[in-house]
């Protein structure tokens, strides 16, 4: 699971162990990104989801 | 007949005057490519233009309608597909240089159906790169541009299919709708774009984006061509295994006119989101038109709204890097950045966080169900904005500034979460002039009242009948 916060350190470490590279401007960008998604699962985090099994996609009738 | 009429007729007008051999194919896809001709260089809709292969295509429409072989309303009807609709012996790029030369050897299922049906393939259009942007940008086949102001976004991803349905150059076209990619472009160029409940049109043959969220729909500029649309291309498809196996209506019969009865529920929160004063009206004016005409309209609440860009975004990421892990590792440096980045940015997603997100979007199909227990429709606006300008990263939406991308998707989301049906249908233009749409979301696999509330609100209505100054 994702910390609320992600330093620039931290993220240059994970970038690493996942092979994701580029020049530092892309990086930078990136780095804006991933804070993005790190904000988005914090936020599914606060959602009380107990009792709620993972709705992997809506399931349409198929008989 | 004037050209540019034919261009701007329905499908519905225009296959009466084919059935009644009043209007041949020949002279309906020559006055198309004449209009492309024209508006091509300012719009950029097409990836793959096929001017010869459509005549062909005409010609033989013609002759079988002349000898009583009328295969229905598509018959001799110019259609685009969106360029990742694959198309067997048409190359299918989906906007990305990395696919320029690959060529399908077999129809997806929907080109298939068009092609039963009769109708003629015009071409291929333009799109965000993979699907994975909400504005119509693409570096490798030329950004997309507005009709209404081609300094304007068409919208995304399925923008060159906006342009081509709102600029004449098409009579349908479809689009794949992830996260608003039918709708945003909708309701941006002023056409009608329907995102059809998740597995009632399948996805075979078509580049996901991620696997629960995609669906393929018609864009168009008539609520009844869109109901025609679906006729054609709604079913079951065992080829796709989310496909639903449903009994398929003729979903012109829901255009009666009449939305008596009908409860339209309207979620607090849209309202209390960023929104343009101007798109906030005209939402406003188009959902007290639908109660004059004799719905009943009621403020409910839909709280999970506000965590919708977070759980798609989540659900959206992880899937679509999952999907082009191997492109990204073999051709990640010939991506547009953007996308590149979107795409290795879902790597830092855990599996964890992506399983929270699934818990979380069964939350919020519950509770849009049980909204939908209430009303038979949510109404509010499609998008919070009018088109903002190409390549701008924020736009203003009333009095906050905010960043394109979650502005673009801020209303669209959700009904891909849940699956559920929802219409962008044109309410009116900004005082610069750039449309403005209205979102109606239904039942699953209820599409016959979303068209029947769209298709009165249009008739009520001219902006369907206005024209880009092209």
């Amino acid at each position: 699971m994702a910390s609320e916060q992600l330093s620039r350190e931290e993220f240059d470490l994970l970038a690493k162990l996942l092979g994701v590279d580029g020049e530092p401007a892309y990086l930078d960008e990136l780095y804006s990104q991933v804070r993005g998604v790190y904000i988005s699962a914090k936020n599914i985090r606060e959602i009380d989801v107990s009792g709620a099994e993972p709705d992997m996609a809506f399931i349409p009738p198929t008989d | 007949m004037d050209t540019l009429e034919i261009c701007y007729m329905s499908a519905g007008d225009l296959s009466k005057l084919v059935k009644n051999k009043e209007v041949s194919p020949v002279e309906i896809i020559d006055a198309h490519l004449t209009r492309i001709e024209a508006t091509e260089p300012v719009l950029n809709s097409f990836i793959t233009l096929l001017a010869e292969e459509s005549r062909t295509a005409a010609r033989q429409a013609e002759k079988d309608i002349q000898a009583g072989r009328y295969k229905g309303p598509l018959h001799g009807i110019p259609v685009g597909l969106k360029d990742l609709y694959n198309t067997g012996g048409v190359r299918t790029t989906s906007g990305s240089k990395i696919f320029d030369t690959f060529i399908p050897e077999e129809d997806c299922t929907v080109a298939a159906k068009f092609q039963q049906a009769g109708a003629i393939l015009l071409g291929k259009l333009n799109m965000h790169q993979f699907a994975y942007g909400p504005t119509g940008e693409n570096p490798d086949y030329g950004h997309m541009h507005n009709p209404w102001n081609p300094e304007m976004v068409t919208g995304g991803s399925s923008g060159g299919s906006g342009s081509a349905a709102a600029a004449g150059q098409c009579t349908i076209t479809t689009g794949s709708d992830t996260g608003g990619s039918i709708r945003i472009p909708a309701a941006l160029c002023g056409i009608v774009g329907l995102k059809p409940t998740y597995g009632l049109v399948s996805r075979w043959g078509l580049t996901a984006l991620s696997w629960s969220l995609d669906h393929p729909g018609p864009m168009v500029r008539t609520v009844e061509d869109a109901a025609i649309t679906m006729n054609i291309i709604a079913g079951y498809d065992p080829k796709d295994v989310a496909s639903a196996k449903v009994d398929i209506p003729d979903y012109t019969t829901a255009l009666t006119g009449d939305v008596r009865g009908l409860r339209i529920g309207m979620p607090k929160e849209y309202f209390e989101a960023p929104l343009d004063p101007q798109v906030r009206k005209a939402v406003l004016d188009a959902v007290s038109m639908l109660e004059s005409m004799g719905a009943e309209v009621k403020e409910v609440s839909f709280p999970m709204f506000n965590q919708s860009q977070a759980i798609s975004s989540t659900v959206l990421m992880a899937e679509a890097t999952a999907y082009h892990r191997d492109l990204l590792e073999k051709d990640g440096y010939q991506l547009y950045e953007p996308v590149r980045q979107r795409l290795e940015a879902g790597l830092f997603i855990s599996a964890a966080d992506y399983l929270r997100a699934q818990q979380a979007r069964a939350l919020l199909d519950q509770e849009g169900r049980r909204l939908l227990d209430d009303v038979d429709l949510l109404a509010g606006p499609t998008e919070p904005v009018t088109a903002p300008k190409l390549l701008a990263p924020r736009v203003l939406a009333g009095e906050q500034e905010i960043g394109v991308v979650g502005a673009l998707t801020q209303y669209t989301r959700p009904y891909n979460i849940n699956g559920f049906p929802a219409i962008s249908v044109p309410c009116g233009f900004s005082d610069t002039g750039l449309p403005i749409g209205l979102q109606l979301a239904g039942k699953p696999f209820d599409e016959l009242t979303v068209l029947r509330a769209a298709h009165a609100y249009e008739q009520a209505t001219d902006w369907h009948t206005r024209r880009p100054p092209l």
